[in-house]
């Protein structure tokens, strides 16, 4: 696997846990747990947005590999 | 009339008349009677008993009844109102033990023996006057015990356990019937559950009971016990899902030659690492 296929993986893996806190949030009674929830998925959002800026380079280095 | 006959309407009566009354003095529970209650219901009993036997007349019977009956509920009126008269008539706790000492003087005037106290903590699971920190008696006779700190059960902030707080799980199915009020108090509905039981693979006739969790997750029993029931584990999925993409990005850090791309994984790493330890007490318990 390239580099790009492993650090799609993990993106994809972020987005799915990022999903995952949210959909726990909106479930969620109790404020508290309901705002660590939120924040938590909040600041998963700027990883994410690193990811995907990382991505575009590595794509743009080795364009072969674009895709899946 | 012949004389069982008598007897029975009479008891009939009485009964009825009884039931009113103790209504009428309101349900402290018998078990907070104290022993003014306890009197009272004696002497109740007693005198409805006494006349429906025809031992006294009925116009006697029925006068001391009201007075037994007005009077208790006059007290009770009274000593809602009034601290004097609570304390006169339903008594006043006693301390028995201070600062870990038994107070003689004190469990005199209780009338307890030493042996008393002893089986009365004896019964509260304490076999050593010396883990009691302070002991009193309450008014109805039940001791309450105050346990020396060393000595008081384990829990999470002694520990110094971070733990999250929680609801109360809400019960959504019971005996195969769906049951929509609690479901609506947590925000969801029927659709949901039928949902999270396809995902089960559990046909919602076969549910026993099915409960959900802050965060919404389904907890099922079934009424068939062969079939298993797969352990909801969205928390433990989410908590350790973050946890690889933190040793991810350590990773990429480690490998990548790119300066600016490695500052970028370090610091993901390092959000993750803040996030799953806070979000730990709340998804891994």
């Amino acid at each position: 696997m390239t580099v790009a296929s492993h650090v799609k993986q993990t993106l994809a893996s972020l987005k799915g846990t990022q999903a995952a806190l949210k959909n726990m949030a909106a479930v969620e009674q109790e404020e508290q747990a309901q705002k660590l929830l939120k924040n938590s998925a909040d600041k998963l959002e700027y990883i994410i947005e690193d990811f995907q800026h990382r991505l575009k380079t590595l794509e743009f280095e080795e364009p072969q590999y674009k895709g899946f | 009339m012949p004389e069982w006959l008598n007897v029975l309407i009479r008891s009939a009566a009485l009964f009825a008349l009884t039931l009113l009354l103790v209504r009428l003095m309101g349900k402290r529970q018998t078990a907070q009677l104290t022993f003014f209650d306890l009197v009272t219901a004696i002497v109740l009993g007693v005198l409805a008993a006494a006349v429906s036997l025809n031992i006294i007349s009925v116009s006697k019977g029925l006068v001391a009844l009201a007075v037994w009956t007005v009077l208790p509920i006059l007290i009770s009126l009274l000593s809602l109102k009034y601290k004097i008269v609570r304390d006169i008539v339903q008594g006043r706790e006693t301390i028995l033990i201070n600062h870990g000492k038994v107070l003689e003087d004190k469990l005199m005037e209780a009338r307890l023996t030493p042996e008393d106290l002893l089986s009365k903590l004896r019964q509260k699971n304490i076999f050593q006057v010396a883990d009691v920190e302070f002991a009193l008696l309450e008014p109805n006779g039940d001791i309450s015990v105050h346990l020396k700190k060393d000595k008081q059960p384990l829990n999470a902030k002694t520990m110094g356990i971070n733990v999250a707080e929680e609801t109360v799980p809400q019960t959504v199915m019971l005996d195969g019937i769906i049951m929509d009020e609690p479901l609506r108090a947590m925000g969801l509905n029927r659709n949901w559950l039928h949902t999270e039981l396809e995902k089960a693979g559990v046909a919602p006739e076969n549910v026993f009971i099915a409960q959900v969790d802050s965060v919404g997750q389904l907890y099922l029993d079934l009424f068939d016990d062969a079939v298993k029931v797969p352990k909801p584990t969205a928390r433990e999925l989410a908590y350790y899902t973050l946890k690889k993409c933190q040793a991810d990005c350590e990773i990429y850090a480690l490998s990548t030659k790119d300066a600016e791309a490695k500052k970028m994984y370090a610091r993901s790493a390092e959000e993750l690492s803040e996030i799953t330890e806070h979000l730990k007490p709340l998804l891994l318990k």
